[in-house]
C-alpha cells in the first residue's frame, strides 16, 4: 500500500488548517455561502437535504485496517454509526456538523486520509480496478499510476475551477472492472511490443446525456502521461461549456467538436505545451511501484476447505476470486445484505472487519465501484474460518454478481438532487429476489438504480437500469435494458413507459421471464441474450399484457 | 455611501500598492498607463498602437485570448476579469501566455476572485490581483499560510 511521505503529511496537515480557517471565516460571515461553496466542495463537504454530507477519499479504493478502523470511530463520534461506500470507491458520512468537520479532517489526516477533491469542479478521486495487482491477466498494476495521477491532480493550480467535475479511472486489464469507458478520462495499460503504455479514452460519462468514451490515443508512452493529461485538461478548461451546467462535462465538448477535432486540439496542446519537468522518469516509476508489492513472500499449495455447509458453499461459489499467487484467494464482501441499503456498513462492521483484515489479509481492504469490499489476499485454507467470522458480523451475503448485488445511489432519502427514492426500491428488489436458487437460475446480471437523471446509481450501464422520476408529484420508475460498464460498454435503451413503485417488481419479473425463456442455455447471461435478441422481444412481453401504460 | 468600502487596491505578491492604470475609452487622455476593454481594443486597435501608452487590456474570463495573441508585445498589462470565481479559464490563459508566448509583462486578476485562489493565481503566472482595500489582511494572511509545498513542478 502507498505510505505517505513527510511531504504528503505536511500537505494534508496544511489543508486541514486552511479549511479550519475557511470554516471560521464562514461562521463569522466573512465568506458568503456562494464563496464558501466551492471551497467546502473541494473538501468533500456537501449540503444535502437534511444535513451536511462529508465524502472521504479512498484513493483507488485501497484502505488499511487502521484507516477502516478510524472510519468506524469517526462514524460513531461524529455521525450516526454508519458510513456509505460509493461508486467512486469513497465513503460518505451523512450527518456531520459543520463545526466538527475540521476535527474529522484532522482525525483522517492522522491515518493518512483526507476529503480533498471528492467533490467540486475539479479532478476527483482516481478510481481503479478492485483486483489491481492480484489479477492474473493484468498487463501491469494500475495503482502506482493512480498514485502518480493523484498527486499531480491534487490542488492543481490550473485545474481546480474546471467547467464541471472531472473523473479519471485506470485499469491494467483488458477486462474492465473500473468502468473506464464511462469516465471523463479512461486509461487502460496495454503492451506494444515490449513497451507498456496507455490507451486513452475521453468523454465517457453518464448523467442526463450518457456517452461511451472515445479512444483518442491508441498508445501513449508512460513518460508522457502527465503532459498528455494536461493537454486534455487545458483543452477542456478553455473550451468546455460554462453556460449550462448540464452541458459542461467534457463529454459534451468532445461530442460537439467531434472526436477528430478534439483529438487535434489535444495533440496541439501536447506538442506546444508539454514540459520536460512533467516527464515521468524511470526512477519515479520504480519508486511508485515499490509501494505496491505483494505482501506474501511465496505461493502455497493451500486448498479451499470443503465443508458440508450450504451457506458456506454458496459463499465460496459466489464471493471468491482466484488470486494470481497460488494458494491465495481474493474475497468479495457484499454490502448488499437483503433488505439493507446497498453500500452501507455500520461502525461495528467496519471495526470488526478491520480486525479481520489484519488477521487474514495483511491488513488490506479494498472498496469496489460496485459498492462492495474486498479482502485481497486470503490463504485458501483459512477461508472457512474467515467465513465464520464474517458471518458473525453480517458480512457473508453470497450474492456477488447476482441480481441482488445492485448498485444504488442514496436517492431521495438523503440527496438534494434526487427526484425519487432509490434505496427502498433496491431493498424491495433484494427482498423479493432473495431466494438463492432463483438468483442462481437467473445468473450473472447487473441491476443499477438511480434516484435521478444525474445517474449516480449508474442506471445507464446496468444490464437492467432503473431510473427514479417525479411524474406530477408521484415517483415513477423508468427501465433501461442492455447497459454495460465493462470492456464492451454500452448505454442501456429505454424499454418504454415507466412503472409505479407497486408495478416495478412485476415488470422486472416479466423482463427476467423473457430472458429465461429466450436464452440459449444457462451459459448465456442476461446481457448476451439481450444483445442477441434485442429490446423488442422484451417490450412485447412487458407491455402486451397491460402491466401499465 | 462609504467610499472607502469599495476602495480598490492592487496586491502583488506580499506588497500592497495603488492601481496606476486608468480605465478609459478616451484616446486623448493625458494618462500614461491606461487600461482598455477588449471591445475598445478591437475597435481602436490601430489608434491605440500609434499612441505611446503603457497599454493594459482587460479581458473578461469568457473572452477568447485570440484577440490579443498577435499583439502581445503591445501590452504592459493583461488583466483577466473573472466574471465568476468558478470560471477558471484565466488560469489556463495565464499559463499559456507565460509558457507558450513567453509573455514577460504583468498579468493581473480582477473581478470575482477570492483570497483562497491567490496561490493558484500566482502559480499560474499571475503577478497581481485587484482587491478591495478592506480585504487585504485576509489575502496577506492566506499568502503567509502557504508553505510552498506543491505536487506539481
Amino acid at each position: 500500500m502507498y505510505k505517505y511521505s513527510k511531504f504528503d503529511k505536511q500537505i494534508i496537515k496544511n489543508r486541514t488548517i486552511q479549511f479550519e480557517e475557511q470554516v471560521e471565516r464562514r461562521l463569522k460571515g466573512r465568506l458568503t455561502e456562494d464563496e464558501f461553496k466551492p471551497l467546502r466542495l473541494m473538501n468533500g463537504l456537501y449540503l444535502q437535504l437534511h444535513a451536511y454530507m462529508l465524502r472521504v477519499a479512498i484513493p483507488y479504493g485501497e484502505l488499511s485496517h487502521k484507516q477502516l478502523s478510524k472510519l468506524a470511530d469517526i462514524s460513531d463520534k461524529y455521525d450516526k454509526g454508519y458510513g456509505h461506500f460509493t461508486t467512486r470507491q469513497n465513503i460518505q458520512f451523512n450527518w456531520p456538523k459543520l463545526t466538527d468537520v475540521p476535527k474529522i479532517l484532522s482525525e483522517l489526516a492522522s491515518v493518512e486520509m483526507h476529503a480533498i477533491q471528492t467533490s467540486g469542479n475539479c479532478i476527483r478521486n482516481i478510481s481503479s480496478d478492485h483486483l489491481a495487482g492480484i489479477s492474473k491477466e493484468e498487463i501491469e498494476d494500475p495503482r502506482p499510476w493512480c498514485e502518480i495521477i493523484r498527486k499531480w491532480s491534487t490542488f492543481h493550480p490550473e485545474f481546480s475551477f474546471l467547467p464541471r467535475k472531472f473523473k479519471i479511472a485506470v485499469t491494467g486489464c483488458k477486462k474492465d472492472r473500473a468502468a473506464i469507458m464511462v469516465h471523463d478520462i479512461g486509461l487502460r495499460l496495454k503492451k506494444k511490443g515490449r513497451e507498456i503504455g496507455f490507451e486513452v479514452y475521453v468523454g465517457g460519462g453518464q448523467g442526463r446525456s450518457p456517452f461511451i468514451g472515445k479512444k483518442i490515443n491508441n498508445f501513449l508512452s508512460k513518460k508522457f502521461l502527465l503532459n498528455y493529461l494536461e493537454a486534455i485538461l487545458k483543452t477542456y478548461n478553455q473550451l468546455g461549456r460554462r453556460d449550462n451546467i448540464y452541458k459542461a462535462r467534457i463529454k459534451i465538448l468532445v461530442n460537439e467538436l467531434g472526436e477528430k477535432k478534439f483529438k487535434d486540439l489535444v495533440n496541439e496542446n501536447f506538442k506546444k505545451l508539454s514540459k520536460k519537468n512533467m516527464l515521468i522518469m524511470n526512477d519515479q516509476i520504480k519508486k511508485n511501484f515499490s509501494f505496491f508489492k505483494l505482501p506474501m513472500k511465496k505461493s502455497l499449495s493451500s486448498k479451499i476447505p470443503k465443508i458440508n455447509d450450504y451457506e458456506y458453499k454458496k459463499w465460496i461459489s459466489q464471493n471468491i476470486v482466484k488470486h494470481k499467487v497460488n494458494g491465495y484467494s481474493a474475497v468479495l464482501i457484499s454490502l448488499k445484505s437483503y433488505g439493507k441499503p446497498p453500500g452501507d456498513a455500520s461502525s461495528h462492521q467496519m471495526r470488526e472487519l478491520a480486525k479481520i483484515s489484519k488477521k487474514y489479509s495483511f491488513g488490506e481492504i479494498r472498496v469496489t465501484h460496485e459498492q462492495n469490499l474486498v479482502l485481497p489476499h486470503i490463504k485458501n485454507a483459512r477461508l472457512y474460518n474467515l467465513w465464520l467470522e464474517l458471518k458473525k458480523i453480517g458480512l457473508s451475503t453470497a450474492n456477488i454478481n447476482l441480481l441482488t448485488d445492485t448498485i444504488c445511489c442514496p436517492g431521495l432519502d438523503y440527496c438534494a438532487l434526487a427526484t425519487a427514492r432509490s434505496i427502498p426500491i433496491s431493498q424491495k428488489i433484494s427482498e423479493h429476489f432473495k431466494k438463492f436458487s432463483k438468483q442462481i437460475e437467473i445468473g450473472k446480471i447487473k441491476i443499477k438504480i438511480s434516484g435521478c437523471i444525474n445517474a449516480c446509481g449508474h442506471h445507464h450501464v446496468g444490464n437492467i437500469g432503473i431510473l427514479g422520476l417525479d411524474k406530477n408529484g408521484e415517483e415513477s420508475y423508468q427501465i433501461t435494458l442492455g447497459g454495460s460498464a465493462d470492456e464492451n460498454a454500452t448505454i442501456g435503451q429505454i424499454v418504454g413507459p415507466s412503472f409505479s413503485e407497486n408495478n416495478l417488481i412485476g415488470a422486472l419479473e416479466k423482463i427476467l421471464g423473457t430472458y429465461l425463456k429466450k436464452r440459449y442455455s444457462k451459459n448465456e447471461d442476461f446481457l448476451a441474450t439481450f444483445r442477441r435478441i434485442g429490446i423488442d422481444e422484451f417490450k412485447k412481453e412487458l407491455y402486451d399484457n397491460n402491466t401499465e401504460k | 455611501m462609504n467610499l472607502k468600502k469599495n476602495f480598490m487596491i492592487i496586491i502583488q505578491k506580499n506588497k500592497i500598492k495603488n492601481n496606476l492604470y486608468h480605465k478609459t475609452d478616451n484616446l486623448e487622455t493625458n494618462k500614461q498607463k491606461i487600461l482598455v476593454t477588449s471591445n475598445f481594443w478591437i475597435e481602436k486597435k490601430k489608434e491605440l498602437l500609434k499612441k505611446k501608452f503603457n497599454l493594459g487590456i482587460e479581458l473578461n474570463s469568457d473572452d477568447s485570448i485570440n484577440i490579443i495573441e498577435k499583439d502581445l508585445n503591445s501590452f504592459s498589462l493583461i488583466q483577466f476579469n473573472f466574471i465568476s470565481l468558478k470560471d477558471g479559464r484565466p488560469f489556463t490563459y495565464a499559463r499559456k501566455l507565460r509558457e507558450l508566448y513567453k509573455f514577460k509583462k504583468e498579468i493581473r486578476a480582477s473581478g470575482n476572485v477570492i483570497p483562497d485562489q491567490y496561490i493558484f493565481l500566482l502559480r499560474c503566472g499571475f503577478d497581481s490581483v485587484e482587491i478591495e482595500d478592506k480585504k487585504k489582511e485576509i489575502w496577506l494572511k492566506l499568502l503567509k499560510m502557504d508553505k510552498g509545498l506543491y505536487y506539481q513542478p
